[in-house]
C-alpha cells in the first residue's frame, strides 16, 4: 500500500491540529511551539531550554485556519474544497527538488526506538508507544518495498541503555517479527541516546563503504541520561558518515537537532498522528548521496561506488524434492540455492548463512532502478489553448476532466493546475491529478511515452 | 462466483504479428477475425458472469496504445434506440463498441517499412491507472458516508493476450508495472497465442501470482480463456489452474551477456558484469583498486560449471504439462533480464 494514498491524506485534514496542512514553512517553529505548551501542560523540565526562544506560542503564531481556507463551491459544497486541500497535499511531494543525482541503494538502517517511560504518554492516541509500533511496522514494511537490498536493525532506549531488539536482517519478515511483541517491548526507564546511538554504531562499523549507513530514532522523551559526553559520539558518528534522522515526539532538543544537522540527517517534530506518520515515511525514500560524498572530503574520488559480488540463486519451484533450508532448518520444497555454496535459503535478498555471499534475484535490482531513472514531473497545464492533445479525458485512466475550472480562492500557487490537467513534457499527453501522483508515486513510467 | 471483480484485458494488435500468426503454414493458424469473435465470447461470459462485473479492455498498436472499451464509460447514443430483440443489450454494446474502435484504429495505421514497437508498457500502465482509479473512487466514495459509488473491486485483474515478442528497451517499465501492480494487488495473466515465449511476461505473471500459458494450439483459444482465465483469482485457488514454475531468476552480465551465477554489481547503477571490471560501463564510475584485487583473490579460480536447475521428478511435473506448453528451450536459454543490457545501458533520461 503506498504512504500517499487519499486514507492517509484524509488523515491529514482531519487531525486535530488547527494549523492548516498548506504552511509547510512553519512546521518546525510551531512544531517547537507546540512542544513548549505541553510541557508546560505536564511541567516537564524543559523551560530552561525554550525560554531563549522568542519563538511566539502556537496560539500567537500567524497560523491559517483550516476552516478559512476551505470555500464552498456555487453549489454549497465542500467537496470541491476538500479534494483540492488533498490534490495540493499530495503534489507537494512531488515538487520536491528531483535534482538529486545518484541516491544510495545498498542501504543499512538502524531503527531506535524510544521505550522510555515518556512513550506511555497518551497525546497520541492510543499511546505514543503503540502508535510508534504501528507506524513502525507500516515503515518496515515500505522500506523494504521501496529498498530491496536494504538491511534494518532495530535498537530500544530504555532503563538507560541501549538494549539491541533486532538484528540486521535483509528480510522483512524478521524485523517485523522482532517488534511485533507488544509485551516484549514494555517502557520502561529513561532513554539514553548515547548508548543507543553507540550500540548502533557498532553495529553497523563492519558494513563495506558502498552502502549507506543510517540511523532513524523516534524519539518521545524529553531527557537523555547518558554516560559520557554525547558530542564526542556525534564526532564518531559524523567521521564513520553514519546519518542520524530523528523524529521527535514532544519537543526539538538541542541535540537531537544537532545530532541530525551534523550528519546531515533530517530532523522533524511530530504534531500530530498524521504528521508523525509523514515525517518517518519521508525517510523511506534512498537518500541522495549528494552529502554524504561533502563529508567525505577525503583523497578518494568516489568513495560511495565500489563492485560488490552477487550470487543469482537458482529457483527451486514447489514440486521439487523437499529438503531442509539453512536458514529455518524446515523442511521445504521452494526455496532457492546459493550459486556459491549450494545452500538451500527460503527467501531473497538474504546473505547466505553459510557462505555469506548476498543473493539477489534479478527483480529485486530491477525494483531499485526506478530510483535511478525517474519520471519526469509533469507541467500544469494552465489554459486550454496551448495544448496539442485537447482531450476531454485522462490520457491514463481516461476520466473526463472537470469541465469548468475549480473555483477555490488562492489555487492558483506555484505546481497546480486550475483545470487539474497536467502534462508530460516528452510526449505532451495530459493526466489527471490522480494519475498523475500514481505514476510519479508508484508506476515510476509514464503511459504516454512508455518508458 | 458472488462477488464481482473487474478484468482489465491488454489485447496486443500488432498487425506484422497477426499477419504471421493467421498464415496457413502454422500447424493451427488463428487469424485477427477468428480471434476478436472468440475473445468477444470471453468478454461475454466475463460481464455475464455478474451483473456487476466490470471490464476494461485496452489495445496495444504499434508505437501507442488505446482505451477499445470500458464499462465505466456511458453508453453511446446509437444504443439508445430500440434493441435487437435476440441480443442481451449489454452483448450487443460491448460488441460492437469493440469492433468499431479497433477497425477505426487499424485503419489509421499508416503503411510503414517498419513498425514501431508495440505499445504494450502504455496499454498495461494504462489499465493500472484505470484499477487505480476505481479503487480511489470506490474508496473515497465509501469514505464518504457510505454512497453507493462505482463498485468495488475485490479482485482487480489484468489479462494480457500477446502475440509479439519482447521488446528489450522496455524491461524497466515493464518490470516498474510489475510492482506496481504487485502494490494494488492486481493479478496479472498473460494469454500467449504466438511468438517465442515471453520472459517479461513470464515475470509478470510469476511475481502477480498469475498464470502465464502458451497456448498449444491457438485455435481452441477460447477454451484456454475460459477454462483458465475467466474465474477471479479467488476462485482459482480451487480449480488449479496452470502456474509457471520454470521461471528463471538468474540475470545476464551486460558484458558478454553471460548467464551469471555469482556477478559483479556496481553499487551505483546496479550494472552486472562477470569479471570484477575497474569502470562501469554503464555509468563509468571507477572502483577502488582495493575492492578489485580482494574480488579477484576471492573468485573461484575456474568458473564452476553450473549445475543445471534441478529437474523435478516425473511424477510431480507442473500442470502446465497438461494445457500449457513445456518448451524445451524454456529451461536455462531464458533468464530475466538478459535485455535489461539495452534497458539499463541508456542513458538517464
Amino acid at each position: 500500500m503506498p504512504p500517499r494514498r487519499t486514507g492517509n491524506d484524509y488523515m491529514d485534514v482531519d487531525s486535530d491540529s488547527d494549523v492548516s496542512i498548506l504552511d509547510e514553512f512553519e512546521q518546525t517553529t510551531k512544531a517547537k511551539a507546540k512542544g513548549k505548551g505541553k510541557a508546560i501542560d505536564r511541567s516537564k523540565p524543559s523551560k530552561g531550554k525554550s525560554k531563549a526562544k522568542e519563538q511566539p506560542y502556537a496560539w500567537e503564531a500567524s497560523y491559517t485556519r483550516s476552516w478559512d481556507t476551505v470555500r464552498e463551491d456555487e453549489t454549497g459544497s465542500l467537496q470541491g474544497a476538500v479534494q483540492d486541500l488533498i490534490a495540493r497535499g499530495r503534489r507537494r511531494r512531488l515538487l520536491a527538488p528531483a535534482a538529486a543525482i545518484r541516491r544510495s541503494i545498498i542501504r543499512h538502517l538502524v531503527l531506535v526506538l524510544d521505550l522510555s517511560t515518556s512513550m506511555m504518554d497518551r497525546d497520541m492516541r492510543p499511546t505514543r508507544f503503540d502508535l510508534m509500533l504501528q507506524y513502525a511496522r507500516e515503515f518496515v514494511t515500505e522500506w523494504f518495498d521501496q529498498n530491496p537490498l536494504g538491511q534494518i536493525g532495530v535498537v530500544g532506549m530504555r532503563g538507560g541503555v541501549g538494549e539491541r531488539i533486532g538484528e540486521m536482517s535483509g528480510n522483512p519478515q524478521d524485523v517485523l517479527k522482532c517488534i511485533s511483541e507488544r509485551h516484549k517491548l514494555e517502557p520502561s526507564g529513561d532513554p539514553s541516546l548515547q548508548n543507543a546511538i553507540e550500540m548502533a554504531r557498532s553495529s553497523m562499523s563492519h558494513l563495506p563503504t558502498h552502502s549507506s549507513r543510517e540511523l532513524v530514532i523516534i524519539f518521545g522523551s524529553l531527557t537523555s541520561c547518558d554516560p559520557g559526553n554525547i558530542h564526542d559520539t556525534l564526532e564518531e558518528c559524523v567521521k564513520d558518515r553514519i546519518r542520524i534522522s530523528i523524529v521527535a515526539l514532544a519537543a526539538e532538543m538541542k541535540i537531537c537537532r544537532e545530532l541530525c544537522d551534523k550528519t546531515g540527517g533530517m530532523f522533524g517534530v511530530a504534531m500530530n498522528e498524521g504528521h508523525f506518520k509523514d515525517l518517518l515515511f519521508e525517510l523511506i525514500p534512498p537518500p541522495a548521496q549528494r552529502a554524504l560524498a561533502r563529508t567525505g572530503g577525503g583523497g578518494v574520488s568516489n568513495p560511495a561506488a565500489d563492485l560488490m559480488m552477487m550470487g543469482f540463486p537458482t529457483r527451486l519451484p514447489n514440486t521439487s524434492p523437499p529438503s531442509l533450508c539453512v536458514c529455518h532448518s524446515q523442511l521445504k520444497s521452494e526455496g532457492f540455492l546459493c550459486p556459491r555454496c549450494l545452500a538451500k535459503v527460503c527467501d531473497v535478498p538474504t546473505d547466505c548463512d553459510i557462505c555469506g555471499l548476498m543473493i539477489v534475484s534479478s527483480p529485486h535490482l530491477a525494483r531499485s532502478y526506478h530510483h535511478l531513472f525517474p519520471v519526469k514531473p509533469y507541467q500544469p497545464v494552465t489554459s486550454l489553448e496551448e495544448t496539442p492533445y485537447a482531450d476531454s479525458k485522462c490520457h491514463a485512466c481516461a476520466a473526463p476532466f472537470p469541465s469548468n475550472p475549480t473555483q477555490v480562492p488562492g489555487t492558483a500557487t506555484e505546481g497546480m493546475s486550475l483545470l487539474g490537467r497536467y502534462r508530460c513534457p516528452d510526449c505532451h499527453h495530459v493526466f489527471c491529478t490522480d494519475c498523475d501522483v500514481f505514476i510519479h508515486d508508484v508506476v515510476h513510467c509514464c503511459p504516454g511515452c512508455g518508458k | 462466483m458472488d462477488k464481482p471483480s473487474h478484468l482489465s484485458v491488454v489485447v496486443d494488435l500488432s498487425p506484422s504479428q497477426w499477419h504471421l500468426c493467421g498464415q496457413s503454414s502454422n500447424s493451427h493458424p488463428l487469424p485477427l477475425s477468428a480471434f476478436l469473435s472468440q475473445l468477444l465470447a470471453f468478454l461475454n461470459a466475463h460481464i455475464a458472469c455478474n451483473d456487476e462485473n466490470t471490464l476494461s479492455v485496452y489495445g496495444a498498436l504499434p508505437g501507442k496504445s488505446i482505451l477499445l472499451y470500458s464499462s465505466a464509460t456511458a453508453v453511446p447514443e446509437e444504443f439508445t434506440g430500440p434493441a435487437d430483440p435476440n441480443t442481451y443489450r449489454p452483448f450487443e454494446v460491448l460488441d460492437s463498441t469493440m469492433m468499431n474502435s479497433i477497425s477505426d484504429r487499424v485503419e489509421a495505421l499508416t503503411d510503414l517499412e517498419q513498425e514501431p514497437p508495440i505499445g504494450l508498457v502504455g496499454a498495461l500502465t494504462k489499465s493500472l491507472c484505470y484499477i487505480n482509479r476505481m479503487s480511489n473512487a470506490s474508496s473515497t466514495s465509501t469514505a464518504a458516508g457510505g454512497v453507493q459509488g462505482p463498485v468495488v473491486l475485490p479482485d482487480p485483474r489484468i489479462l494480457v493476450v500477446s502475440v509479439s515478442p519482447d521488446e528489450s528497451s522496455s524491461y524497466i517499465p515493464i518490470m516498474n508495472s510489475i510492482f506496481s501492480a504487485q502494490k494494488l494487488k492486481v493479478t496479472i495473466d498473460v494469454c500467449k497465442l504466438y511468438g517465442p515465449e515471453s520472459v517479461f511476461l513470464q515475470q509478470a505473471a510469476h511475481l502477480t501470482g498469475g498464470s502465464y500459458i502458451y497456448l498449444e494450439r491457438p485455435d481452441a483459444l477460447l477454451q484456454y480463456l475460459t477454462m483458465a482465465f475467466l474465474p477471479p483469482p479467488a476462485v482459482r485457488q480451487l480449480l488449479s489452474v496452470p502456474t509457471q514454475d520454470k521461471v528463471d531468476f538468474r540475470a545476464a552480465c551486460f558484458c558478454h551477456k553471460n548467464i551469471v551465477d555469482i556477478g559483479f554489481v556496481c553499487s551505483v547503477c546496479l550494472s552486472i558484469f562477470c569479471q570484477p571490471v575497474p569502470v562501469c560501463s554503464t555509468c563509468r564510475t571507477k572502483f577502488p583498486i582495493k575492492t578489485l584485487q580482494r574480488l579477484n583473490a576471492s573468485k573461484p579460480a575456474a568458473p564452476a560449471p553450473r549445475t543445471p536447475a534441478p529437474t523435478p521428478p516425473a511424477t510431480s511435473l507442473p500442470r502446465s504439462q497438461s494445457i500449457g506448453t513445456p518448451r524445451s528451450s524454456m529451461g536455462n536459454g531464458l533468464v530475466a533480464p538478459s535485455p535489461s543490457r539495452n534497458g539499463t545501458s541508456l542513458p538517464p533520461r
